[in-house]
C-alpha cells in the first residue's frame, strides 16, 4: 500500500478502536459486578425493606456466623414474580417482605419451604408466623389515628369505626388505597366486623374525606399538624421518625403537636421473612432467619426503623411516649387472605 | 452483494439527479418522484444481509412482549379485560395527561428548540445545553420534592394539573433536542431563499422551517406521549388514576397479573394504532430538504425585550427542573446525611458502565432498524422495523416482567437481562430520531450514490452515516440519559449488591427519606449535564458537505443582514 495513502485508512480505525477500548471498560466496570457463587459461605436475600441500618444488621450476621449475605432489594412484587419466573434457577434463600398480604402470596405461589426449627417455634408468637412455617414476622407497625387536637377531641376517638362519625366530615385525611398499610387495616375490619358492616363503615368514612387523598405519610402528617385535617390514619413509625428530629427542627414541632390514638383493638402488620422454595444454602438461610428473629436481631430491626418488635413495646423511648397498645390478634395470614376482598371494597366504596 | 444491473449504473440523459442549488426545498406528492426513478434504476438488489439484520433485531426487541404476551393468556383470557368500577376514567385521565404533555411540550419544546439553534442572543449556548438537564431529572423525583415542599408551607400539590406540568418538563427536551437538530441541518441556502422572497424571521420559521421540522417534532411529542403512557412513579405521588396506574393495581393490589399483562398489551395496542395513523397521515405531505445544504445559516439576532423574553422562555424549564430539588436542599440542608463518597463512586460507575454499553447497543440496534428500513422495500420488514420499538409504551415494571418470564426460563445472566431490557425500552428514544432524519433525507441522494455505483454498504458507510452524524449524537445522548435514570428495570432485573444511581434514589424517596435520595440524584443531573456537553459543540458544527468538496457549483453569497 503507498505510504501516503496508509494514514488516511488507519485513522478511522484508530478512532474505532478507541470506542472499542471504551466498550471493553464498560464491560470490565459491569463485570465486577458478578461474582462467582460460593455455595456454602454465603446467601442471597431478595428484600422488600429499604433501610440503611438492615445491611448494617446482616453485617452483624457475617461477622458473627462467616456467612456472606448477598443483598437485593427491591418492590415486594417484583421480587416475588422475580422469584417466580427464577423457579430452580434463583440465587436467592432467603425472601423478605413487607405487609403480611405480599407474604401470603409468596406462600399460595409455593415460593417458600418450611423452616423446621425449633427456636423459631418456641420465640414467635402464633400468630406472627405461617402457620406451616413458611414465614416468620420479624417486625411489627401499627396503622394509628393522628388527631390534632386543637380540631379533634382525641377522646371522641376509640376505634377505627369512629372515623365515619359525620362529625368528622370535611375533617379525615386518608392515604389512597395503593398503601398496602390501608388495605391490610381493610382486611382486619373484614375480619372483625364481617363484610356489610366493614362497607357500611368505609362508605361513611370516605364521605367524610373532602380533600384529594395523600399518596405518602408525612405530607399527611403534616398536613394534620397545620390543621389542614383533623384527624388522619398513619404507621406509628413515619411519626416517630418526625418526632426523632430526622426531618428537621420543624417537622419535630409540627409532630409534637399531634396526638397518638391507638384504637382498639389496633391494626398490627408485619414485614417477614422465609426461605425460599429452591434455597441452595437452606441452613445458611435458616441461620439468617434466626438471627434476625433473636432479640439482638429483632431489636437491630425494628428500633432502626422505630418499629415494634414481636413481643412487648421494645426499648424506643418515642415509641414508649406514644403509649401501648392492644393488638387486634389477627394472624397475619388470615390478613392476607383478605386482602383481595379488602382492595376491591375499598374501590367500590370510594376510596381513591 | 452483487454488483447494480449495467442500467442502474447509468443515469437517463438529461436527467439530473442532484438537485440545483437554488432548490432548497423539495415538496413531492405520495413518492411520485421515488417511484419515477427506480423504472430506469430498477432493482437495486435488495440488502438481504441488512433484512436479516432488521428481523434479528426485531425478534430480540419483541420477545419480551411475545412472554408478556405468554403472560396474559393464562389468566381467565379477555373477560378480565375490562376496568371494572373505575370504567374509562383512567383511560380519560392517561388521555387527557396525552393530549395536554403533548401539546404544552410541543410548544415549548418547538420554541425552545428553534431560538437555540437559529437566533441569537446571550448565553444561547448555555441555555441550549441546558435544555438537556429536566430530561435527567428523574419526573418522580421531581413530584415528591414539590410535595413535600408544598406540604410544609400548606399547600397542597395533586392532581392532574401538576401531572401534567411535571410531565411537561419532564418530557419537552425530546421535542427540543429533535427539533433543534433539524432546525440545525437547514442550512444558509434556505436563509437565503427565504429572503429572496422576502420572507422574514416569522415567516421563515412558520412557513419553511417549522414544515421541514415537523416530522422531528412529532417524533419528539411521540416519545413524550409514549413516556407519559408509561409513566408511574409521578402520577401516583401526585394522585392521578392513570392506566398505567390501573394496570399496577390490577397486579400488586389485587393480585391478578394476567390482567394486569392484557391490559398493558391492550395499551400497547392502542399507541401502536396511534403511531400508525400518525405515519400514515403525514406520508402524504412528507418534505425533503435537500440535503446539501452548504455554510451553516446566519443566527437571527434578538435584541431588547426580544432577547430577554428568548432568555426567560429557554431559561424556565432546566430553572424548574434544578431549582426544586436545590430548594429543598438549601431549605433542609441540616437533614441531607453523611454518604460514604466511594460508596456514591461505586454506585456512580455501575450507572456510568450500564448507561454505555446500554447507549452503544441501542444506537448500533436503531441504526439497523431505521437504515433496513429505507433500504430493503419489503413491506414485513418496514412493519417490523417500526414494530420492534414499541416496548416503550408499556410501563417500565411490566416490561420486567417479560424479561423476567425470558431470563428465569434460561436462567440468563442479570446483567445481560438488564442490558438488554434498556436496548429494548429505549430503542424508540434512538430510532425516533434517526428515523425522522432520514426522513428528512430526499431518497435522490440514495439513488444518486446507487447511480454511481455505490453497493448498500458504500451507501451506508459513505453516505448514510455521515449525514446522520447529527441524529446519531443526539440519539445517543437522549438514551444515556434515559438509562442513567431509569428505574423500573434495572430495579427488577439487577443482580446481587448491584445498586446504581437511579435505584438509589428511589429507595430512599419511596421510604420518604428525601434528603438521603437527593445526592445520588444531583449526581445523575451531573451525569446528564457532561453527557450534554459532549453533544453541544458538535451540534453548533454542520454536517458535512458533498457539494462542498470538489466541485462547488455556485458560491454562496453573503446574505445581506
Amino acid at each position: 500500500m503507498p505510504e501516503a495513502i496508509t494514514p488516511l485508512i488507519r485513522a478511522p480505525w484508530r478512532r474505532r478502536s478507541r470506542a472499542g477500548a471504551w466498550a471493553l471498560a464498560a464491560l470490565g466496570l459491569i463485570s465486577t459486578g458478578v461474582q462467582a457463587r460460593a455455595e456454602d459461605t454465603s446467601i442471597g436475600v431478595y428484600s422488600g425493606r429499604h433501610y440503611n441500618s438492615d445491611q448494617k444488621l446482616y453485617q452483624q450476621f457475617t461477622t458473627q456466623t462467616g456467612i456472606q449475605v448477598k443483598l437485593l432489594e427491591a418492590k415486594d412484587d417484583s421480587l416475588i414474580e422475580r422469584l417466580r419466573q427464577e423457579g430452580k434457577n434463583t440465587p436467592a434463600d432467603v425472601l423478605v417482605l413487607v405487609d403480611a398480604a405480599r407474604l401470603e402470596r409468596a406462600t399460595s405461589l409455593d415460593l417458600l419451604q418450611p423452616a423446621r426449627s425449633a427456636t423459631l417455634l418456641r420465640t414467635i408468637p402464633p400468630n406472627l408466623r405461617d402457620s406451616k412455617g413458611r414465614w416468620v414476622a420479624l417486625t411489627r407497625r401499627v396503622r394509628v389515628v393522628l388527631v390534632n387536637p386543637a380540631l379533634v377531641k382525641a377522646t371522641s376517638i376509640r376505634t377505627y369505626g369512629d372515623l365515619a362519625n359525620p362529625a368528622l366530615k370535611g375533617k379525615v385525611c386518608l392515604r389512597d388505597r395503593k398503601s398496602v398499610y390501608n388495605q391490610s387495616l381493610v382486611a382486619s375490619q373484614l375480619l372483625l366486623r364481617g363484610e356489610a358492616q366493614t362497607q357500611s363503615w368505609l362508605k361513611a368514612m370516605t364521605s367524610n374525606v373532602t380533600q384529594p387523598y395523600f399518596s405518602s405519610d408525612i405530607p399527611l402528617i403534616r398536613a394534620l399538624a397545620k390543621g389542614q385535617c383533623g384527624v388522619g390514619l398513619v404507621n406509628t413509625y413515619y411519626l416517630a421518625r418526625l418526632l426523632n428530629g430526622e426531618a428537621g427542627p420543624a417537622d419535630r414541632a409540627l409532630a409534637r403537636k399531634l396526638q397518638v390514638v391507638f384504637p382498639k383493638p389496633a391494626h398490627v402488620n408485619i414485614s417477614g421473612a422465609g426461605i425460599t422454595r429452591y434455597a441452595k444454602n437452606p441452613q445458611g438461610a435458616l441461620k439468617l432467619i434466626e438471627f434476625l428473629a433473636s432479640p439482638v436481631g429483632g431489636k437491630g430491626y425494628a428500633e432502626a426503623n422505630h418499629e415494634y418488635p414481636l413481643k412487648g413495646f421494645g426499648d424506643d423511648p418515642i415509641l414508649k411516649g406514644m403509649g401501648r397498645f392492644q393488638a387486634d390478634g389477627l394472624s397475619a395470614e388470615q390478613l392476607g387472605s383478605r386482602n383481595r376482598d379488602a382492595v376491591k371494597l375499598m374501590e367500590a366504596n370510594g376510596w381513591l | 452483494m452483487s454488483a447494480p444491473s449495467p442500467q442502474a449504473r447509468r443515469p437517463r440523459p438529461g436527467q439530473s439527479l442532484s438537485d440545483s442549488p437554488t432548490e432548497a426545498i423539495r415538496s413531492a406528492g405520495p413518492d411520485r418522484r421515488a417511484r419515477a426513478l427506480p423504472l430506469l434504476l430498477r432493482s437495486p438488489p435488495e440488502p438481504w444481509p441488512l433484512a436479516l439484520a432488521v428481523a434479528l433485531v426485531a425478534l430480540l426487541a419483541l420477545a419480551p412482549l411475545a412472554a408478556l404476551a405468554l403472560l396474559a393468556v393464562q389468566g381467565e383470557a379477555l373477560p378480565s379485560l375490562q376496568l371494572e368500577a373505575q370504567g374509562l376514567s383512567p383511560l380519560a385521565h392517561t388521555l387527557t395527561l396525552v393530549v395536554g404533555v403533548g401539546c404544552a411540550g410541543g410548544l415549548i419544546g418547538t420554541c425552545n428548540g428553534w431560538l437555540t439553534a437559529r437566533c441569537q442572543f446571550p448565553g444561547r449556548r448555555w441555555l441550549r445545553l441546558a435544555q438537556l438537564l429536566p430530561l435527567a431529572t428523574p419526573s418522580y423525583l421531581l413530584a415528591g420534592t414539590l410535595i413535600d415542599l408544598g406540604s410544609r408551607s400548606g399547600l397542597r400539590i395533586a392532581g392532574p394539573g401538576w401531572a401534567m406540568a411535571i410531565l411537561t418538563l419532564g418530557t419537552y427536551s425530546y421535542v427540543v433536542l429533535l427539533s433543534s437538530e433539524a432546525f440545525s441541518r437547514s442550512g444558509a441556502r434556505q436563509q437565503e431563499v427565504c429572503r429572496s422572497l422576502a420572507v422574514g424571521p416569522w415567516g421563515s420559521f412558520l412557513r419553511v422551517a417549522l414544515p421541514l421540522a415537523l416530522p422531528a417534532v412529532t417524533a419528539g411529542v411521540a416519545l413524550g406521549a409514549m413516556e407519559v403512557i408509561n409513566e408511574f412513579g409521578a402520577v401516583q405521588l401526585l394522585g392521578v388514576p392513570t392506566l398505567s396506574a390501573a394496570i399496577l393495581e390490577r397486579w400488586q393490589g389485587e393480585g391478578d397479573l394476567p390482567g394486569a399483562v392484557g391490559l398493558a398489551l391492550v395499551t400497547l395496542a392502542l399507541v401502536a394504532l396511534l403511531l400508525w395513523s400518525e405515519r400514515q397521515g403525514r406520508s402524504r405531505s412528507r418534505l425533503w430538504a435537500a440535503g446539501q445544504e452548504g455554510a451553516s445559516p446566519e443566527l437571527w439576532p434578538l435584541e431588547g425585550w426580544r432577547c430577554w423574553l428568548a432568555q426567560l422562555v429557554t431559561l424556565a424549564p432546566p430553572l424548574a427542573s434544578l431549582a426544586i430539588p436545590l430548594i429543598w436542599i438549601g431549605s433542609s440542608w441540616d437533614q441531607l446525611p453523611a454518604q460514604a463518597i466511594g460508596d456514591l463512586v461505586a454506585l456512580g460507575l455501575r450507572s456510568l458502565a450500564l448507561a454505555l454499553g446500554a447507549t452503544g447497543l441501542t444506537i448500533g440496534a436503531a441504526l439497523v432498524l431505521s437504515i433496513g428500513k429505507r433500504l430493503v422495500k419489503a413491506p414485513l420488514v418496514r412493519a417490523l422495523a417500526d414494530g420492534a420499538a414499541l416496548g416503550y409504551a408499556i410501563p417500565g415494571t411490566v416490561l420486567a416482567l417479560g424479561f423476567l418470564v425470558l431470563g428465569g426460563g434460561w436462567g440468563l445472566a442479570p446483567l445481560l437481562l438488564l442490558v438488554w431490557g434498556y436496548v429494548d425500552r429505549f430503542l424508540a428514544v434512538a430510532k425516533g430520531g434517526l428515523d425522522t432524519a432520514l426522513e428528512g433525507l430526499a431518497p435522490s441522494v440514495d439513488e444518486a450514490a446507487q447511480s454511481l455505483g455505490c453497493n448498500w454498504i458504500a451507501l451506508v458507510g459513505r453516505i448514510q452515516l455521515p449525514l446522520l452524524r447529527g441524529p446519531l449524537l443526539v440519539a445517543g445522548v437522549l438514551v444515556f440519559v434515559d438509562t442513567v435514570k431509569e428505574l423500573p428495570l434495572t430495579f427488577a432485573l439487577r443482580p446481587f449488591d448491584f445498586d446504581t444511581l437511579a435505584v438509589r434514589v428511589y429507595q430512599y424517596a419511596s421510604d420518604e427519606r428525601l434528603g438521603a435520595a437527593l445526592i445520588p440524584a444531583l449526581v445523575i443531573l451531573l451525569l446528564g449535564l457532561v453527557a450534554a456537553m459532549a453533544l453541544m459543540p458538535s451540534l453548533d458544527q454542520q454536517i458535512p458537505d458533498p457539494q462542498a468538496l470538489p466541485r462547488r457549483p455556485i458560491p454562496t453569497a453573503k446574505p445581506n443582514p
